[in-house]
Formats: structure tokens, sequence, C-alpha cells
């Protein structure tokens, strides 16, 4: 069992690193959405040129020094996100080149066949989360609108940020994973996919500042999964934040792994499907 | 002996409508080299498809190596080697790195995988090739390293999807020489497909046409052809005016069923040429006819097929597999340059 789903894993390795476009294609989006969105996008000049705009501000963002501190936490979330589309899609192109049916003749089972798609396929939205986080750091450095860490960072406050972006990344790759194992057709992957990807990313707080969304939009953005693991980094970064936020950060961990354990017995069930002899 | 395959009543239909394989029964023995030989369409796919559990059955039952394949798809895995019919490498490995997966997939002991892969990429001759990503490959190189997958774990039995397709002969050649030494060596079983009529006559020990989804002939090559009317043995006197007196000879050999004069030389029609040309050439001897040649004409199993189906290899309507094997090899050529 081990050896099986490393060496899958490692096929699925030697495959994503021989392929390095889609790499680029991923690091194209945080990267403009951080040079061109964030500085652009500038809710703190609107807030300093009316009285009491920037404590209303503040208490809009819930605590975040800066709306770009806010959305850049955002953004990784979201990165750590649509960087896991690819791995589905490769599950399709795999069953198109008969790959897929090479290895359904073999005794690996469903579970370490999904299990190494979901390591390997998680490693690239998982670095670029932490990349966008790092590029935000570095942006304020350089004098234009960045990240500003405002808490002392525990190291169980560390902890909770890469377990956020990880379970937020296993999450979606299993998501993604189940589709790609349970759809035939490229086409109509991307065009599933993309029914899935804008709206998660539109219905969490992510983008907007919390202050600024109607009563029912919070209700849906707060058991979105995105919100969860953007929470715990917000909470985690930025001093005063757990004032403005019900719970603590292992709450929000803890929900968003209930997300993870669902979609992955999803994948899981499908992945073994999709492997069994066909009907 | 055992039987290594067992088939009863085994039957696909697709999508309610397509009839693929209409209830085959046969039984291979262990050790045994069976080919099922049929025109495109006919249900060979699908029936190796059913046998080594990547396709469920309308009907019917399946032993493979002593287990039940429905019952137990996973165990039957372990125990076959399956090359398909279309190429299922990883172009983004290396024909090493594809054998390394197979090898851990199946369970080759780690001591042995490099030993095993370096043998298998000599005697398949790619080893030139081995640390090349598979994109790069000719298609007759994609087939090699399909057979090195399909045995890289030593199967107790083996299933092969007209698996020399594409291939030049002397790749041919070589990939039989091959398999012919692993039944030897570890007295693997084969099962066949194939379209290549003296390919399945040279192979095989046991033959069935399928068409149509149907079994239509069972039985041996040579039987299969002394069925037809058997052998024509075709004996040229030095002296053309002995013809007659050896023709009184030849007739009275037992096997011999009926010899005619024919421009000098006498055809002598019989069942099993090959072992009564000694004691014809004997006869001719003993009735004092010196021969200026002797030759031997069997019927081939084209002739075979077309006495069992009423028709010669067809090209049926339809995309079948073989196409479809072939479209995909230009996409994945596609893509593979697309990519490059
Ligand atoms: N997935 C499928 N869905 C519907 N019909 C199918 C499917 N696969 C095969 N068939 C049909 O079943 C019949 C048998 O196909 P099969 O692939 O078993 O033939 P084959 O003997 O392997 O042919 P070839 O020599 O072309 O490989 C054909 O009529 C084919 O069109
Ligand atoms: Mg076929």
């Amino acid at each position: 069992m081990i050896r099986e789903l490393s060496a899958l894993t490692r096929r699925e390795l030697l495959r994503i690193a021989r392929n390095p476009q889609a790499l680029v294609t991923a690091l194209l989006l945080p990267i403009l959405y951080l040079l061109l969105f964030g500085q652009a996008f500038d809710l703190g000049a609107l807030a300093a040129s009316s009285p009491g705009g920037q404590a209303a501000l503040i208490a809009s963002i819930r605590g975040a020094p800066t709306y770009f501190s806010y959305f850049s936490a955002g953004m990784a979330g979201f990165v750590a996100v649509t960087a896991t589309l690819f791995i589905g899609a490769n599950v399709i192109f795999d069953r198109l080149f008969g790959v897929l049916k090479r290895t359904a003749a073999t005794p690996a089972t469903a579970t370490s066949i999904f299990g190494s798609r979901l390591i390997a396929g998680s490693i690239q939205p998982i670095g670029l989360a932490f990349l966008v986080l790092g590029l935000s750091l570095l942006l304020g450095h350089l004098g234009l609108s960045g990240l500003q860490v405002t808490a002392s960072l525990t190291a169980v406050g560390a902890v909770e940020i890469v377990l956020a972006v990880v379970i937020l990344s296993l999450m979606f790759a299993s998501l993604f994973l189940a589709i790609g194992f349970t759809i035939e057709q490229p086409q109509s992957y991307f065009a599933v996919v993309n029914a899935i990807n804008l709206p998660v990313l539109l219905t969490s707080a992510a983008l907007y500042p919390w202050g600024t969304m109607p009563p029912w939009f919070r209700n849906v953005a707060s058991v979105n999964p995105i919100t969860l693991a953007v929470t715990v980094i917000r909470e985690n970064l930025f001093a005063g934040a757990t004032a403005y936020y019900p719970y603590g950060p292992a709450v929000y961990l803890l929900g968003l792994l209930g997300w993870a354990a669902a979609m992955m017995v999803l994948a899981i069930v499908l992945a073994r499907r999709a492997l069994a002899p066909k009907q | 002996m055992t039987a290594a395959i067992q088939v009863d009543g085994l039957a696909k239909t697709y999508n309610g409508s397509v009839k693929a394989v209409d209830g085959v029964s046969f039984s291979v023995e262990a050790g045994e080299a069976y080919g099922f030989l049929g025109p495109n369409g006919a249900g060979k796919t699908t029936t190796v498809s059913m046998l080594t559990a990547l396709l469920a059955p309308t009907a019917g039952r399946a032993i493979v190596d002593g287990i039940d394949v429905f019952a137990d798809p996973a165990s039957i895995k372990r125990r076959i080697g399956l090359v398909f019919q279309e190429s299922t490498s990883d172009s983004d490995l290396t024909g090493r790195e594809n054998l390394q997966l197979a090898a851990a997939l199946f369970g080759v002991p780690r001591k042995e995988v490099a030993h095993r892969i370096d043998d298998l990429l000599q005697k398949l001759q790619i080893a030139d090739a081995a640390d090349r990503l598979t994109k790069t490959y000719s298609g007759g190189m994609r087939r090699r390293l399909e057979l090195a997958v399909g045995i890289i774990h030593s199967p107790r039995v083996l299933f092969l999807d007209e698996p020399t397709l594409g291939l030049d002969p002397q790749g041919r050649a070589g990939f039989w020489r091959y398999v012919q030494e692993l039944r030897k060596e570890h007295g693997m079983t084969v099962f066949v497909t194939t379209h290549y009529l003296e390919e399945a006559d040279g192979i095989c020990d046991r033959i069935a046409i399928i068409d149509h989804g149907h079994i239509v002939a069972t039985g041996s090559p040579s039987e299969l052809k002394d069925r037809l009317g058997g052998d024509v043995v075709t004996i040229r006197p030095a002296n053309p005016g002995l013809a007659a007196a050896a023709q009184t000879a030849l007739a009275l050999v037992p096997g011999v069923l009926a010899v005619t004069p024919q421009d000098g030389t006498l055809r002598v029609k019989c069942l099993r040429g090959e072992e009564l040309v000694p004691k014809l050439v004997e006869a001719c001897d003993k009735a004092g006819v010196g021969l200026a040649g002797v030759s031997l004409k069997r019927p081939s199993l084209d002739e075979v097929f077309l006495e069992f189906t009423g028709r010669e290899f067809r090209e049926d309507e339809g995309m079948t597999a073989t196409d479809m094997a072939v479209r995909l090899g230009q996409v994945q050529q596609a893509w593979g340059r697309s990519r490059r």
C-alpha cells in the first residue's frame, strides 16, 4: 500500500514537474491580483477623506490594518483553490490517453490512485498560497500597498495558518478530483469546475470587507470554506482581530476539516466507481 | 492439466442494444497459447476486457487462474498481464520510469526490479531509448514498451490484444520470440487476439474464430485447415514419362486422398501433408521414379476464415477499437507535439 502510493505519487510529481507551463499559468493570477487589483483598489484613500472613516474601515475589515492586508489573506485562500483546478483535468487526460485504464489494470487500489493525486496535486496550491503571503509582505517593504502583520505571530498561530492552507487545498483538490473521476470530456469538466470556482470565491469573505456585506450574504459567507481558512489567517496575523470574530481559529479549522473530510469521502467513492469494472 | 481460463456463456451487450459478445464458452489449458481470431468489431477486445476484470459482463462466468474474475477483480489483476490494443504508456515518463511504476504496482520484489527492467529493455530492443520520455518514441517502440509493461511481473496468464499492431516484421518476430521464451521458462498461459492469420497460425496451440460475438469454429491451426480438405503436395518426376508409374505408387500410400496429374506434375491431396512428404518420396523411390521437385501447399487461415464465416475479412461499418487506437495515437502525438 505504501509502495504503491509512493510510486504513484512519484509519477504525479514527475508529471507536474515536466509540465511547468501549468505552474506559470497558476502563478499569473495571484501576481496580477496583487500587483494590479490590490494596488488600485485603495479603500484606505477613500476612508481617509471622511471624518471617522478610518475607524469605520477597520471595523469593516474586522481589525485588519489595511484593506490590502485583509485582501492578501483572502488571495492566499483563493489561490489555494484555483491552483487545484488542474488536477481533476489531469485525470480526464489520463483517461483519454489510456493511462487511467493502464492503472486500472494493475492491482493498485482506488484509494491510493486518488491519494497519490491528492498529495502531488496539493503541493503546488499550498506553495502558491504562501507565495502570495510572502509577496504581499515584500510589496509592503517596497513601499507599495502590502501586507502588514500587526499581531505577534505565535508558533501555534503559524501552525494554524499552515493547517488552514493545507486543509483548504486538500478539500478543493478532493472536490476537483471527484469531478475528474466522474466527467469524461475535458470541455464539460472545465464548464463544471468554472461553475463551482467563481461562485465559491464570490460567496466567500476573501475579497469583500465584511462590513459591506448584507446580513444574508454574511450567513452564506460564514460557512464558505474559503472564508473559514481565510479567517484563521486573519485572526492570527492582525492584532485585535479576534475581538471581531465570534470564535477562535481552532473552531474555523474544525469547520474546514469537516468540509475536507466530506469531499475526500465523496472523491474516494467516485474514484472507486470510476476504476471498478465498467458496466 | 487444469484450465487456466474457463469461460461459460460470457456475453456483453453495450447500452442495452449492441451485442458485442453473444455467449462465448471455451477453456484454455495452463501453458497453452490460445488465439482469438476475428475481424474488426468481432468482440475480441470486449472479451479481453471482461476476462481482465475491466468490464462487467451482461451474462456468464469466467474463471482465470482458479479465480472467479467477477467475484474478485483485485486478485485477478495481480495474477495476469495485459497488453492493450492501444497505447497506454505514460508519455510524460521515460520508458524506464513506466516500467518502474508498473513493477511497484504489481509488487515485483524490490531487489529484482532494476535487473528485470534492464533485461526486458534489452530483449525488446528499446534499451537505447530507456531514459527518453515515451512521447518521443516511435509507434513500434511504444508497442514494445507496452509489452514490457505487461509482462514485468511475470504473470501466470498473459492477455495480448492485437499486440503486434503497427510493428514491423522484425519487431513482430522479436516480440513473439520473447513471448515464446517466457512460455517455456514460466509455463505462462497466453491468450492472444489478432486478425493477422499467419500470426495466429505460427503462435497458437489452438484458435477460436470469432465473428459477430459468436465463436464459429475452434481447433488447432492444422485441424482447422484439415477441415477444409487438407493439403496439396505437388510432385515433379525427373522424367515426365514416369508420371503414370509414380501416380500408381503414390495412390497406395496410406493418407493420400487423391492423385491427379497436371502438366507433368502430380497433385497429391492429403491430410497432414508435412508428415506425408517423406513417405511420398520413399514410395516414388521404391517405384524407381527420380524426383525433380516436391512442394507442399497448405490452405491458409484466410481460407479457413472464408469457409467458416462465409466472408473475407471485412472492414466493418462504424468505428471499432482499432480505428480508435489509431485515432487516439494521432491525438496523442499531436498533444505531445503541442506540449513540446
Ligand atoms: N464502449 C462501447 N460502447 C458501445 N459499443 C461498443 C463499445 N465498445 C465496443 N463496442 C462495439 O462492440 C463490438 C465489438 O467491439 P470490440 O472492440 O470488442 O471488437 P474487436 O473484435 O476488438 O475489434 P477490433 O479488431 O477492431 O479491435 C463492436 O460492434 C463495437 O462497435
Ligand atoms: Mg479490439
